[in-house]
């Protein structure tokens, strides 16, 4: 799996080689489709996580689990 | 009478006794002066005197009162005492009892805080070769600090006014007191020892020096200095230095601005993709551009009248299939955006603490078919342009040149078609690939 950073890189080459021209269709249109391909990806990414809040606890046997957090200004922030 | 009788006479103890009376009317007060002869007994008491060019003061300072001391009292530091004068009656010595110092100048935490400081440095552990550049794209974030406190409430406030994609976890910890530092420094070690965390936030809200001193802690510095992963440290206000903001890989000024740090930069990659992604489609566009106008420029050139209607014809299909391909990927971008945002708010409505795993799966799979969709519909202009660019290709008259065919013009530049419109001794005119022969006709033949 590829990884975000390496995927905008990436992406940042295929533009400036598209912008540089000098490509035959073929090519271009190849560069265009992936640039097109990593865009999604990176905005996927950019959208990925769900914005879990978590405390931890501490068990009955003494280890450290994660609960949800509800603190008092939960109720404020729905 | 015999004078003697009317002489009050004490005994010593008695004078002692009136004296040390007499001085405690004095009760509490404030002395400053330079310690010397400085000597801390076994006994935890401390025994020095205080002095001035012109005079000195005997002192004492108990192991109950000298306990909490904030720094080390030494020969010639120059220091400001609370405390009572009191008699040593063993000895008739009069001294100070001093309850409470500090040093003059600077406040004794101050002082601790300059020493730590200065000890840190030298060891090295504020060096800029030791910080950790924050991962572009953090996805989740471990936060020291109290679970009751107002730093995490601003936080949370940020993360979610910026509508910020990212998982944090608490790690509930005391910011102030007895303890406070240990319990920071677990939390730091903590979180460096799961390998889903991305950046460790230590943080609690403004206070006096004496409530943000747990972050001056030596322990909380080393854990800090420890951690592999980059560490934010955002304690109290702006104005607020604390150690802990030296051996950060980042100070945030505040508890609101360590969460812009963790969000604001998604803002900005989000701007980055969406420049980048624009910038390839204008590439294409302009790429095929260019091509139409080569097309264009070989169309008009005088020797080539072939079939102008259906080169035109050609052209503006191509120029269609460029059109389609750009606006269409255009259109594509911002419906899935638009999309994606929908689903986002309705995603962010969701309560925060409910399974969020089913919208989820509608998401991906929506985002799913979208891209599957619009992956076809790509392929499909794709093929296309490629079938026109062929046809194109096929018809242009540089390519029936290429295959051997010549064109043949009478002396009115009209082309020839039929042998019989000529007769020999004509002239005519024969446009090869490369370069043109002037004829004449010898023979006809049907």
């Amino acid at each position: 799996m590829k990884d975000f950073e390496g995927s905008l890189k990436q992406l940042e080459e295929i533009v400036s080689k598209l912008e540089g021209g000098d490509l035959t269709l073929d090519q271009a249109l190849e560069l265009f489709e992936e640039g097109i391909k990593l865009s999604r990806y990176c905005n996927a990414k950019l959208e990925e996580a769900e914005r879990k809040v978590e405390t931890l606890i501490k068990s009955a046997d003494g280890s450290l689990v994660e609960a949800p957090f509800t603190a008092e200004g939960d109720e404020a922030r729905k | 009478m015999d004078p003697l009788a009317q002489r009050k006479i004490y005994s010593v103890q008695e004078v002692t006794a009136e004296i040390k009376q007499a001085l405690d009317h004095f009760g509490v007060l404030w002395v400053q002066g330079e310690i010397s002869n400085f000597k801390h007994h076994t006994s935890g008491h401390m025994y020095f005197s205080l002095k001035d060019d012109r005079a000195q003061l005997r002192a004492a300072c108990f192991r109950n009162n000298n306990m909490y001391l904030k720094f080390r009292p030494e020969d010639g530091l120059e220091v400001l005492v609370r405390g009572r004068i009191s008699v040593y009656e063993p000895r008739g010595d009069y001294q100070i009892l001093v309850e409470f110092m500090e040093p003059v100048g600077l406040g004794s935490l101050q002082l601790a805080f300059e020493k730590l400081k200065q000890k840190l440095r030298d060891e090295g552990l504020f060096d800029e070769s030791h910080k950790v550049r924050l991962p572009l794209l953090p996805r989740k974030v471990g936060i020291v600090t109290s679970p009751t406190g107002a730093a995490i409430q601003d936080m949370l406030r940020i993360l979610d006014r910026r509508n910020a994609s990212l998982d944090i976890l608490i790690y509930p910890a005391r910011v102030q007191g007895a303890g406070a530092a240990e319990e920071i420094a677990a939390g730091v070690k903590y979180f460096n020892g799961r390998d889903d965390i991305d950046v460790i936030i230590v943080t609690r809200g403004g206070g006096s020096m004496e409530d943000l001193w747990a972050f001056n802690e030596e322990v909380v510095a080393r854990a800090i200095h420890d951690a592999e992963r980059p560490v934010i440290s955002a304690v109290g206000h702006e104005v607020d230095f604390t150690i802990a903001d030296f051996v950060a890989d980042l100070r945030a000024p505040t508890p609101s601005a360590a969460a812009e740090l963790v969000s604001g930069a998604r803002e900005e990659l989000k701007a980055t993709v969406s420049s980048l992604t624009r910038r390839t489609l204008q590439a294409a566009r302009l790429l095929l551009a260019r091509r139409r106008a080569a097309l264009e420029r070989a169309a008009r050139n005088r020797a080539f009248q072939i079939a102008p209607n259906k080169v035109h014809e050609l052209q503006q299909r191509f120029d269609e299939a460029t059109l389609r391909t750009t606006q269409s990927m255009m259109k594509y971008q911002t419906a899935l955006r638009h999309r994606e945002r929908v689903l986002q708010v309705r995603l962010s409505k969701v309560d925060l603490r409910r399974n969020i795993a089913g919208d989820r799966e509608v998401l991906t799979g929506k985002r799913t078919r979208l891209q599957a969709a619009a992956g076809r519909q790509l392929q499909r202009w794709r093929s296309r342009l490629e079938l026109d660019m062929g046809r194109i290709h096929a018809l242009s008259p540089l390519a029936i040149l290429d295959r051997g065919y010549a064109i043949c013009r009478d002396q009115q530049g009209a082309i020839l078609r039929h042998a019989d419109r000529t007769a020999p001794g004509d002239r005519v005119d024969v446009r090869l690939a490369q370069g043109e022969l002037g004829c004449r006709v010898e023979q006809i033949r049907n």
